[in-house]
């Protein structure tokens, strides 16, 4: 509230229609995969930063009630998925689906939007 | 490419090729894997002039990857199965030429960026006839069976290819810093629905649209046979099916054609058509592998070892690749 607006991720989607409104056209074949890759990245972690961050906690607290105390819930969870403890688990597919489809919802929206066609 | 090793390069050329007359006319280099570098030469001998493409090391090399002379040996062994490769024509191990091992091989015409191919409807003569002459060439990689002596550096074949990836992507999970409970999801559905294991063959590793050139009439070259080795014929199918390497497209070959007509040049020249079932188990699979390698690109970037906008952004290509294994398993269990 206190920092001066526009916000990170204002900066990086108004920078990245530069990039790919005025920088793309004018530059040589060579530098255009390049400035594809930089326009990518901008977008990636604009999403990122709009983000609501709280479900990571919401997640690893429901990853931490599946296997119960550890230092790594998540390792423990690997862990366990690999040794047939969690073999047809239901409520261990649903938290893994939720935490893919909030890492998507920053790396790759595109498929979210292609699971709500189908 | 400097004047001194442009001049040792002819030099070594004008003796591989028993041609006093050789003449470098043009090196420029072309767009290479992340691995290796390639170069376009044009040279004339005999009095005509040549195309060809030499291939060497670049500065990061993945200990996975076979080493230039061994894809020359590879390329050498496919084009005499009937394999559609350029053919190879010189290898060259000794540093003091280059700095690195490197072989030449005749250049082939057409494209393989994959996001090109994808689009074309008359590419390989359309769809259809593009999607067989693939399901063709895969079969004729898997004519190639051990044992081969010339291909004696593979090793010999794993008794269960399928056990053995398990086995070898959960130790490369093992040496990542981030769990991947997706990725473990995946393997232990692989695990408990493996197929029994089939007779050897030679298996590309990385058959997949973008590393297949082709032009109007149809494939001119399989490309990039670093990753060979024995294995399970399904694991190139389910490879170049894979949702991961269909560039967008809704086709299921490889983004290209109709997945039957894929199949239908398969059984063409192999004699009988794939196992669906295995296909899929093996498309599970090749999502798993590609995020494996994906994660530790992603790592080099990370680490600082090879700080790279390229390593980086392939990182954030792990999610998309979860949903896709997460999605297959549902299906496979219903």
């Amino acid at each position: 509230m206190l920092r001066e607006p526009p916000d990170g991720a204002n900066l990086l989607a108004t920078a990245r229609e530069v990039v790919l409104r005025e920088l793309l056209p004018v530059l040589p074949e060579s530098a255009q995969f390049a400035a594809r890759m930089v326009a990518n990245a901008m977008a990636i972690a604009a999403r990122e930063a709009v983000q609501d961050a709280s479900w990571e906690a919401d997640a690893l607290s429901r990853v931490a009630a599946l296997v119960g105390a550890a230092e790594n819930p998540l390792r423990a969870f690997a862990a366990a998925i690999r040794a047939g403890r969690l073999d047809d688990d239901a409520a261990a597919f649903a938290v893994l689906r939720e935490i893919t489809r909030k890492r998507c919802e920053v790396s790759a929206p595109r498929v979210l939007k292609e699971a709500g066609r189908e | 490419m400097d004047e001194a090793r442009r001049a040792a390069l002819a030099r070594w050329l004008r003796e591989a090729a028993r041609a006093e007359d050789l003449v470098i006319t043009g090196a420029a280099p072309l767009s290479g894997g992340a691995i290796q570098q390639n170069w376009g030469l044009d040279v004339t001998l005999h009095g005509r002039a040549e195309r060809w493409v030499l291939r060497t090391d670049s500065a990061a090399v993945l200990s996975v990857s076979r080493s230039r002379a061994q894809e020359y040996a590879l390329l050498r062994a496919a084009l005499a199965a009937g394999v559609t490769v350029p053919e190879p024509l010189f290898c060259c191990d000794d540093l003091a030429v280059l700095g690195a091992p490197f072989f030449v091989m005749r250049r082939a015409g057409g494209i393989a960026a994959g996001h090109r191919v994808v689009r074309s409807e008359t590419l390989g003569g359309g769809r259809e006839a593009l999607a067989r002459a693939l399901g063709r060439e895969a079969a004729r990689i898997h004519a190639i069976r051990p044992p081969c002596p010339a291909l004696g550096f593979l090793g010999d074949p794993e008794a269960d290819a399928g056990c053995a990836a398990i086995a070898t992507y959960r130790a490369m999970l093992d040496r990542q810093d981030t769990p991947r409970p997706v990725i473990e999801w995946g393997l232990r559905h692989l695990e408990r629905s493996a197929p029994p294991p089939v007779p050897p063959v030679l298996v590309h590793n990385d058959f997949r649209t973008g590393n297949i050139m082709v032009d109007e009439a149809g494939v001119t070259a399989v490309l990039d046979w670093e990753f060979a080795a024995w294995g399970d014929p399904a694991t190139d199918l389910g490879w170049l099916c894979a949702k991961c390497w269909r560039f967008g497209s809704p086709h299921e070959a490889g983004g290209i054609g109709p997945r039957a007509a894929f199949y239908a040049g398969y059984a063409e020249a192999a004699g009988s058509a794939p196992d669906h079932a295995r296909v899929l188990w093996w498309e599970l699979m090749a999502h798993i592998r590609w995020a494996v390698i994906a994660a530790d690109q992603a790592a080099r970037h990370l680490s600082g070892a090879e700080p790279s906008l390229e390593l980086a952004l392939t990182g954030h290509i792990v999610p998309e690749l979860e949903w896709e294994i997460l999605r297959m398993v549902d299906r496979h269990a219903a």
